[in-house]
């Protein structure tokens, strides 16, 4: 992994907009994923690896104290790996699963340290209390920055301790494929299919109701007519989708404003 | 007090308030939470309004106390509590404990449902459908057979953000507009209704992503197909039951993995459909508009 220094400064400096920094949501697997994988030469990887993040992590929401698991660190990482595991001839599906296997504990790790960070903050806090009870204004103002450093330097530290990490054991995985004949690349490319299925579990659980799934039925009826009648290419369907959905929106909402 | 004495904020001191909005959650904490983001958010407006040392202390630490709700949300809370600092030096001395308290008040009475509002819109709605909106365009490959790997999440990024800023900005300038009175005006911008339209909306897009997950197999046979959609259905419910039990995501990945690894060293099975195992192949989200493309006339 030549190129796991910038990497990891890349990441740092997306981990910032976690929680840190405006949340623009640059630091959402659809975004990072693409990114790293444009950086190691495999963008297509990239984007189907935080597509399928994004699927089977959306319910995952930070509502109140709870924080939800370092997206943004499972997505680079297991990029980065998946990048660096391709080059073998194996299939792109197995590689991406067993990647993003490896990188769960590691995001796991990665909430936990955002999680002392938030604990540690607290000390910052009283510092700044001191501070504006002492009238020290400009240094009551560079805890701000203070506390982004620190942010930065996790960030930092994380994704080249995972890099690190994964990049040593990628041995393993040749271990697997060479002793085992083939049959856990087989489990994996299976695995690939069912985490479709997993995303789109992860997608009902959060947005159905019951007074929804009509419209997920009709949806997926008229949408398959479609495509498998009229022979309509992918990005028709979702255009068609789209307008859809924003006229079942309009409708809603003025529905909604009357009988309000 | 005498009109010269008065302090009226200008532009720039807005323009500077809300920019350091964007930094509400750096020292988020579990002791306090946003209290820190707020002072120093509020920092170069307290400076400006006080003229002396110890009136500025004193409200940046009233601003230091407990403080949480959704980042965006927060600017309409922070444009109010900005007019009724302002409003607040204006007063007499007499009158200006009564502000504080208000000021206080305004702060914990709006932070909770803010908060609720701002959780249900943006975590729960207008997220998951901007990504539901790339997902379903990653499966449909549209724009990577063009090599276009960059427009997908430029789209994500900016459909959301168009909401994200529109939110914040609106927020901050109406509550500098209206001050304490920002409560009432919460209402007319519909965030229900908008949350209940997008809700419909993201259902229609989710029957999108069903149907692409599926649609690899249109090529071989119809048969196959809907033997497939059937037992993807199936896997869907069970893990949809999984889900809805609190089994994380994380832990349903690894059983599935599991699943599929038991599945591959069953002796019947031992032969997948199709798949050569050391053979470099296409990733099999990419297939979708090829195959539509070489089913044609073929019916």
């Amino acid at each position: 992994m030549p190129h796991w220094f910038l990497i990891s400064i890349l990441l740092a400096f997306l981990s910032l907009d976690v929680t840190a920094v405006g949340q623009f949501m640059v630091s959402r697997p659809i975004v990072v994923g693409p990114l790293v994988g444009w950086f190691l030469g495999h963008p297509n990887i990239g984007l189907e690896m935080g597509a399928l993040i994004e699927m089977i992590w959306i319910g995952d929401l930070p509502v109140g104290a709870h924080l939800p698991m370092d997206l943004m660190m499972l997505s680079g990482v297991s990029v980065a790996f998946a990048c660096e595991l391709l080059g073998n001839q194996y299939p792109p599906e197995a590689v991406m699963t067993y990647a993003l296997g490896m990188a769960i504990p590691l995001a796991a790790l990665s909430t936990e340290v955002n999680i002392l960070i938030n604990r540690f903050n607290v000390r910052w806090v009283h510092l700044a209390q001191r501070m504006a009870l002492g009238g020290h204004f400009r240094t009551f103002g560079w805890i701000n920055w203070f506390v982004l450093i620190e942010h930065f330097a996790k960030g930092f530290l994380v994704a080249a301790v995972s890099l690190i990490l994964i990049h040593f054991t990628s041995s393993l995985f040749f271990l697997f494929t060479t002793i085992l004949n083939g049959r856990v690349m087989e489990g994996l490319y299976y695995a690939h299919w069912l985490l479709l299925a997993l995303g789109c579990s992860a997608v009902i659980d959060l947005l159905i109701e019951k007074k929804t799934i009509f419209y997920l039925m009709l949806s997926i009826v008229a949408i398959m007519s479609l495509a498998v009648f009229d022979q309509m290419q992918g990005v028709y369907l979702v255009s068609i989708a789209l307008c859809a959905g924003f006229a079942l929106a309009l409708f809603f909402m003025g529905k909604e404003r009357t009988n309000g | 007090m005498a009109e010269e004495s008065l302090v009226y904020l200008n532009r720039k001191d807005l323009i500077s308030a809300f920019i350091r909005s964007f930094f509400l959650q750096t020292v988020w904490n579990f002791e306090r939470y946003l209290s820190y983001g707020v002072a120093f958010v509020l920092l170069p407006v307290l400076k400006k309004v006080y003229s002396s040392t110890e009136e500025r202390s004193q409200a940046l630490s009233r601003h230091l106390e407990y403080f949480n709700t959704h980042p965006y949300m927060a600017s309409f809370v922070l444009g109010a509590i900005i007019r009724m600092e302002e409003e607040k030096q204006q007063l007499p001395k007499a009158r200006q404990k009564q502000k504080e308290e208000e000021i206080s008040a305004l702060k914990v009475g709006m932070m909770g449902p803010v908060a609720a509002m701002g959780d249900n819109l943006f975590w729960a709605t207008v997220r998951p459908y901007c990504g539901l909106l790339a997902v379903t365009l990653v499966l449909s490959s549209a724009f990577q057979v063009k090599g276009q790997y960059w427009v997908i999440p430029l789209l994500f990024l900016i459909v959301y953000n168009v909401a994200h800023l529109g939110i914040r900005l609106t927020g901050f300038m109406q509550g500098y507009r209206k001050g304490d009175q920002v409560v009432l005006t919460l209402r007319k911008y519909g965030f229900q209704e908008s949350i209940r339209g997008l809700k419909f909306a993201s259902v229609i897009l989710l029957g999108v992503l069903i149907v692409f997950v599926n649609l690899s197999e249109l090529e071989k046979e119809m048969g196959l197909f809907i033997l497939k959609l059937t037992f993807f259905t199936a896997i869907v419910g069970l893990f949809t039951f999984a889900l809805h039990r609190k089994i994380s995501p994380s832990q349903l990945f690894y059983a599935v993995v599991l699943f599929a690894l038991m599945l591959a060293f069953w002796p019947d099975l031992s032969a997948p459909p199709q798949m050569n195992h050391f053979a470099p192949s296409k990733p099999a989200l990419a297939e979708f508009p090829m195959e539509m493309k070489s089913t044609k006339g073929k019916s």
